[in-house]
């Protein structure tokens, strides 16, 4: 499951960097669903990381905090095979609150927000690389949050796991 | 010819003409990218990514050879918009046209409004069939005779000539949009018309250019929080106070200009709860509305979103009336066509004359008819293997999966790049308007 997000992720990564030099300039509305689908793999792949690393945290206990810093390289490739997870149906709304305050600001360039409305504000991708470094630290902030990143309290960790959206596999 | 066009299904389709060239290297610009007939279906007007507009005319018919259809030939053709710079934004601003939309008659000329990503254009086509001759001080071909050898005077007189179709640009609306223009609707008022972009919509008196009321508003204060944009709009075929706009989140609202100035808050909104087990990565994509067409009658309104077609009752907010699978058997191809961009096409839709009939375009150069008042629906195809003059059209069939049948073709044989985004139905008659990639096909109701 995660692979296909990880592969659709990086699509829309690739999409987003060629609209730029599109003729015509940048389509807001292109852009906008581009990123959203690039949102949604991404959630499932950290997710799905995340999964990974709480049963690895099941496996050793007592080792020190296990969050590892992925760069969005999709190149560099981790050896870690994945088990199959079913991912359970999850109301959205609070979650999509979320993604899109931590997800927007790879959208849009604090350069330009204070330039009046002249331009389309939507961000060239330069920023995305450093801010979704950050937001996936902000996510596991926030999933691990009840334990610190430190305990190994799985029981916790597992239920203050947002569940996901089920995702049809094309 | 027959009367207001009936039923898609008992109506057999036939080749009438094409239009374009014939070789399979498209040039770029000659994507068709819009097309229109104009209030009495005279006139076809169709736009390209050059920018260049092709009105053709409907010859009168000849009423002694009835079998004998009227042809649509090229009437006038014209530069609409060159491209540009924006050296502010060091943007190019592209020429392609995106919407043609045509004026009610009101006098011997025409009127069409036709815009590109940033700026709309009102032109006048007019014919001119007389010149006057027999000037004074001019000889005919315009050179000024010497005064000294003029010792008599006479009249001019109006001598017809050979038709000139002449197309002049009486209007410029630039400089009101920041962002790309999707749609532009001429209000029931004749007076008005509005046009919309991604984030706004703005209203325009039709003899004033240097200015625009902007009537819709959904630009969030904080771009971060931007989770829709505004994808069609269109006015109220009667009620010049009402318009609907459509969102990519697969929502329209309705607004009513009477309420307040900025219609940011709607009077009704048009939202159907998602089928959770359609759930995909890419839901919010195809559940983006292309377009949205009021019915003749001003009841209805369909919207086009990238499987399917939706029939909303205007007194029914919570889910339409109607909905009908264009190309049902891509739900499941939706990552490929993610990957080759094709998810993102913006299909169009149109009604026919009375309503009963609705079409829109899919890939393979197939498009579908959906009868609604017999429920049935039926697929076909602009080919140029069907290209006989009269020749019916065969209806065509996908197989979705397992075995195929004779005559089906398979999902994975579909041309992705064949598709037909346009489509337009003459106002009172059975002839169809469906552009290919750069052909125009126009197919009429089969007459015995």
């Amino acid at each position: 499951m995660d692979v296909e997000a990880k592969r659709i992720m990086a699509l829309s990564i690739s999409k987003l960097y060629s609209l730029r030099t599109q003729r015509g300039g940048l389509r807001l509305h292109r852009s906008l669903l581009l990123s959203m689908t690039m949102r949604a793999a991404r959630d499932i792949y950290h997710t799905a990381q995340l999964l990974r690393d709480a049963e690895e945290e099941q496996v050793v206990p007592c080792a020190p905090d296990a969050a590892t810093e992925e760069p969005m390289e999709i190149s560099k490739d981790s050896s870690q095979t994945l088990t199959p997870k079913e991912v359970a149906m999850k109301p959205q709304e609070s979650l999509e609150e979320d993604k899109e305050n931590r997800c927007a600001s790879e959208r849009h360039s604090r350069k330009r927000r204070d330039k009046a409305a002249l331009e389309p504000d939507f961000l060239p991708l330069k920023k995305a690389k450093m801010d979704t470094d950050e937001e996936k630290q902000h996510l596991q902030g926030e999933i691990l949050r009840t334990n610190n990143g430190n305990s190994c309290r799985q029981a916790d960790t597992l239920t203050a796991f947002p569940t996901n959206r089920a995702i049809v596999a094309c | 010819m027959a009367g207001a066009g009936g039923g898609g299904n008992d109506v057999q389709w036939c080749f009438s003409q094409v239009k374009g060239a014939i070789d399979d290297d498209v040039a770029e610009a000659d994507i068709i990218s819009t097309v229109e007939f104009n209030h009495s279906g005279e006139l076809l007007a169709t736009g390209d990514k050059g920018g260049r507009v092709v009105i053709f005319q409907q010859e009168t018919e000849n009423k002694s050879q009835p079998q004998c259809r009227s042809e649509y030939n090229v009437y006038s053709t014209f530069q609409s918009h060159e491209p540009e710079f924006d050296y502010l934004k060091s943007l190019e601003i592209e020429e392609k046209i995106n919407k043609i939309r045509w004026l009610p008659q009101k006098n011997a000329a025409q009127f069409l409004l036709s815009t590109n990503d940033k700026t709309i254009k009102l032109w006048k086509i007019s014919e001119r069939d007389k010149r006057p001759e027999g000037y004074n001080l001019k000889e005919e071909d315009g050179r000024y005779r010497d005064a000294a050898t003029i010792t008599t005077l006479r009249v001019p007189v109006f001598r017809p000539m050979d038709l000139m179709v002449e197309a002049s640009p009486r209007r410029v609306f630039a400089n009101a949009h920041t962002y790309h223009i999707n749609s532009i609707s001429v209000n029931s008022d004749n007076e008005t018309y509005l046009s919309a972009d991604d984030l706004r919509i703005n209203l325009w008196h039709l003899e004033i250019t240097d200015r625009s009321f902007n009537i819709v508003d959904i630009k969030p204060a904080n771009m971060e929080e931007l989770t829709e944009v505004i994808t069609a709009a269109e006015f109220h075929p009667h009620q010049c106070n009402t318009f609907v706009y459509s969102s990519s989140k697969g929502t329209i609202r309705l607004c009513d200009m009477r309420a307040s100035a900025l219609c940011d808050k709607h009077s009704k909104l048009f939202e159907e709860p998602e089928d959770p087990s359609n759930r995909s990565f890419f839901s919010e994509i195809i559940s983006s509305i292309s377009d949205v067409k009021f019915s003749h009658n001003g009841r209805y309104m369909m919207t086009r979103d990238y499987l399917s077609v939706k029939i909303w009752d205007l007194n029914m907010e919570n889910r339409p009336v109607e909905t009908y699978q264009v190309h049902e058997y891509l739900r499941s191809k939706l990552c490929s066509l993610y990957e080759n961009d094709c998810i993102f096409d913006k299909f169009e839709c149109c009604w026919n004359g009375n309503d009963s009939v609705v079409m829109t375009g899919s890939y393979n150069n197939f498009f579908r008819m959906l009868d609604r008042s017999q429920r049935r629906d039926v697929t076909l195809e602009a080919s140029r293997e069907s290209c006989k003059p009269r020749q019916v059209l065969k209806p065509r069939r996908v197989c979705a999966g397992g075995k195929r049948k004779k005559d089906e073709i398979s999902v994975d044989s579909l041309d992705f790049n064949k598709k037909i985004l346009h489509t337009a139905w003459h106002p009172q008659e059975n002839i169809i308007a469906v552009a290919t990639t750069n052909n125009l096909y126009i197919f009429q109701e089969k007459v015995n």
